[in-house]
């Protein structure tokens, strides 16, 4: 042990001299979670800035005494569920409204045709044809779509009591009631608007965020997402960084010198492992801490959080090992550690979180080892204890004790 | 009594088509002998070491040390052995001291016992003065004695020397053999591999001369000079044609053998010295005048390049 102890000591000391090592492992995962959290609007929760919406509604029909088709849509761009994303002005015509978004004074222009609502509500054998024009600067496809949908929304409202119209309006007929038909259609159209047709489609319900055992309450910011798994990648590759000290050692001959004193591989191999792992711990100490103090992130419970940065770590420290033990220069192990360390991370979800994964893209996540990890921090961050977690601690630590003996096995090939 | 017996030892590298690096090289070292394997680069000599400091396995055959075989019980060959590698294997941003304690650890040395052992070798190594200065500071015959004094920790009873003067100025190899002579007298074995033939001549009891993989030749350096004769070699310039002078020179008492190759006579004699004067007198009486002298004595150059037909520093 104290063997294992000397080796990891040697180790620490020169790898905390080496400042250019030290900067990609502790500031480079900072800045580029800042850098992401501040594109997605920072703080705690995702936001997109409202997008500005120019009405021009010119229709001026009725709906059998209630409102106007066109105020309607207008009224359902304006509503207060929307006002987040919508930010809607209403113009007097339609060239106004496209003046608008060629100004650049609004990214998307909604234009209701004059007589909207009788053509919308029109009896008869065919029915009136109607458009709602959508003008809108390409460059803002978020706020466009948004829009889109919104309108598309409304007007398949007004489909279904325009069917219920013309539903009432064929059985009347049919029946001999031709004097009333028109009455009787324009109030069926009305009982259905006003029964749950285009108003009840706005309604948006998000379910809850769940965690592995049940459903929790606490929301997770953006920049917490991001800056897991940010740490998760970095704890990655500055373990990486730490184990190509073996091949340095190698190339100077202190490693094969080490394999001719009477100590065992495994306590040779160890000792490296210690000192990768302890590294790669501090590291995520300094991430979690600087997260916590400048991005006021609530990491979750102690006993999680240290859960996973260690299993975090051993996981980061067993494959480094692995990916050394099989390459023989420095080149190499920058080169296909960095393609292993990618895959791991695509497939993983460092760059997306895992929250939000589902269906096959969530069963590859959990083969990965970082995928795992990733789902622990999601959860923890959620509230979730180390019962919730056990399995997002022991999988990654099996990942890390299977990578260890390969390692071993590998360099007993290299060194007798 | 042999303290080292290596049988038929042979390494490829990737076989089935991989170099044979090794081919069947056997022999045995006494307790308390240097033994010194002779070769030009690319002999073999340091993957022999290799595979006795049981770092690499070998292709077949097997090697005890005191005892312990190197294929099956490497633990126990490696707690026997000092190993000092050709290059400086030794951790440049750590003072001497440090890296003598750190490598004391890993032979399992500690507390009281790893200070006062380090302290002796740094005496040993005549360090102590510039202990605490990390070794990067050191010029190459100091990293050199510490590279040794790493291998010394432990009082191996074995201890093998893979090139250790490459590279380092005459001051301080001369440090070095002074100090390999100091641990032979205090009774270590010393396998010492070098193509400085001077040296291998100066240390050894025994040399075993090695060639692609090969041990061609073995023996005391008496014993190996026999090989070739043990008398001197002369080679004779002079300022006009040789043509007769040859002849006249081989008839001189003390001369065994004489040739004229193209510019040059070639002459073989027991005793160089006593022959010289009367080969001037020959020259003198035939009006020829001798103008380059070249006397050779034998030594493990001539041996090696007669057993391999190649200088041994080509």
């Amino acid at each position: 042990m104290s063997r294992i102890v000397a080796i990891a000591v040697k180790d620490l000391r020169s790898t905390l001299r080496n400042v250019p090592a030290l900067v990609m492992m502790l500031l480079a995962p900072l800045a580029l979670a800042a850098l992401l959290g501040f594109a997605f609007g920072g703080g705690e929760s995702f936001s997109i800035s409202a997008t500005k919406v120019a009405v021009a509604n010119l229709d001026s029909g009725d709906l059998g005494g209630a409102e106007n088709a066109g105020t309607e849509v207008a009224g359902v761009l304006g509503s207060p569920g929307l006002a987040d994303v919508l930010e809607v002005r209403n113009v007097t015509d339609g060239a106004a409204a496209r003046r608008a978004v060629d100004d650049g004074d609004a990214a998307v222009a909604v234009v209701i045709p004059a007589g909207f609502s009788a053509a919308l509500f029109s009896t008869g054998a065919t029915p009136a044809k109607t458009a709602v024009e959508v003008y809108e600067n390409p460059t803002q496809e978020i706020g466009g779509g948004i829009t889109e949908s919104v309108v598309g929304r409304a007007l398949l409202g007004f489909g279904g009591a325009r069917a219920a119209a013309a539903a009432a309006y064929g059985l009347a007929t049919a029946n001999g009631a031709a004097a009333s038909a028109g009455e009787l259609a324009g109030l069926a159209a009305e009982k259905y608007m006003h029964d749950g047709g285009a108003a009840a489609g706005i309604d948006i319900t998000q379910r809850p965020p769940r965690l592995p055992g049940g459903e929790s309450t606490k929301d997770v910011g953006v920049t917490g997402v991001i800056l897991a798994g940010m740490m998760v990648f970095f704890m990655f590759f500055g373990a990486s960084n730490v184990a190509r000290t073996i091949l340095d050692e190698d190339r100077a001959g202190t490693l094969p010198r080490l394999f001719t004193t009477p100590m065992r591989r495994q306590t040779i191999l160890g000792g490296k492992f210690t000192s990768v792992f302890v590294t790669v711990t501090l590291q995520a100490v300094v991430l979690l801490v600087a997260g916590r103090l400048i991005f006021g992130i609530d990491w979750g419970r102690l006993d999680s959080v240290a859960a996973l940065t260690l299993a975090g770590a051993a996981v980061a420290s067993g494959l480094a090992l692995l990916v050394i033990s099989v390459v023989r220069t420095p080149g190499q192990a920058g080169a296909i550690g960095a393609g292993v360390y990618l895959v791991l991370a695509l497939v993983g979800g460092n760059f997306t979180g895992t929250a939000a994964s589902s269906g096959t893209y969530a069963d590859l996540q959990k083969l990965t080892p970082n995928g795992w990890l990733l789902q622990g921090w999601d959860a923890g961050m959620r509230g979730g204890g180390i019962g919730d977690i056990t399995r997002n601690v022991l999988v990654p630590l099996l990942f890390a004790a299977v990578f260890f003996v390969l390692a071993a096995l590998r360099f007993r090939r290299r060194y007798a | 009594m042999a303290i080292v017996e290596v049988r038929e030892l042979r390494k490829q590298y990737d076989p089935p088509k991989g170099v044979l690096a090794v081919d069947g090289v056997g022999f045995a070292i006494d307790r308390g002998e240097i033994f010194s394997l002779l070769g030009p680069n690319g002999a073999g000599k340091s993957t022999t070491i290799s595979m006795l400091s049981c770092l690499l396995h070998p292709s077949a055959g097997d090697a005890l040390v005191d005892g312990h075989s190197i294929v099956s019980e490497a633990q126990a060959v490696k707690e026997v052995i000092g190993v000092v590698p050709q290059d400086i294997a030794l951790y440049p941003d750590m003072s001497a001291r440090e890296n003598l304690a750190f490598w004391g650890k890993m032979y399992g040395l500690a507390g009281t016992a790893l200070r006062t052992r380090v302290d002796e070798v740094l005496e040993l190594i005549s360090l102590v003065d510039r202990q605490k200065d990390r070794v990067e500071k050191f010029s190459g015959g100091m990293k050199r004695r510490v590279n040794i004094g790493v291998a010394l920790l432990h009082r191996p009873k074995v201890l093998y020397l893979d090139e250790p003067t490459v590279g380092i100025d005459p001051q301080s190899r001369r440090a070095i053999l002074d100090g390999i002579l100091d641990l032979r007298a205090q009774g270590m074995t010393i396998l010492y591999t070098t193509h400085y033939m001077a040296e291998a001549q100066e240390l050894s009891d025994r040399i075993g001369i090695v060639d692609h993989g090969k041990m061609i030749a073995v023996g005391t350096h008496a014993e190996l000079v026999r090989i070739v004769g043990e008398e001197a070699h002369v080679v004779l310039r002079v300022n006009r044609h040789l043509e007769g002078m040859v002849e006249r020179w081989a008839q001189v008492a003390g001369v065994s053998q004489a040739r004229c190759d193209e510019d040059h006579a070639e002459l073989t004699a027991q005793d160089a010295d006593a022959v010289l004067p009367r080969l001037f007198e020959a020259a003198a009486t035939s009006g020829i005048r001798i103008t380059e002298i070249n006397v050779t004595e034998p030594n493990l150059e001539m041996v090696f390049l007669h057993l391999t037909g190649r200088a041994l520093r080509e």
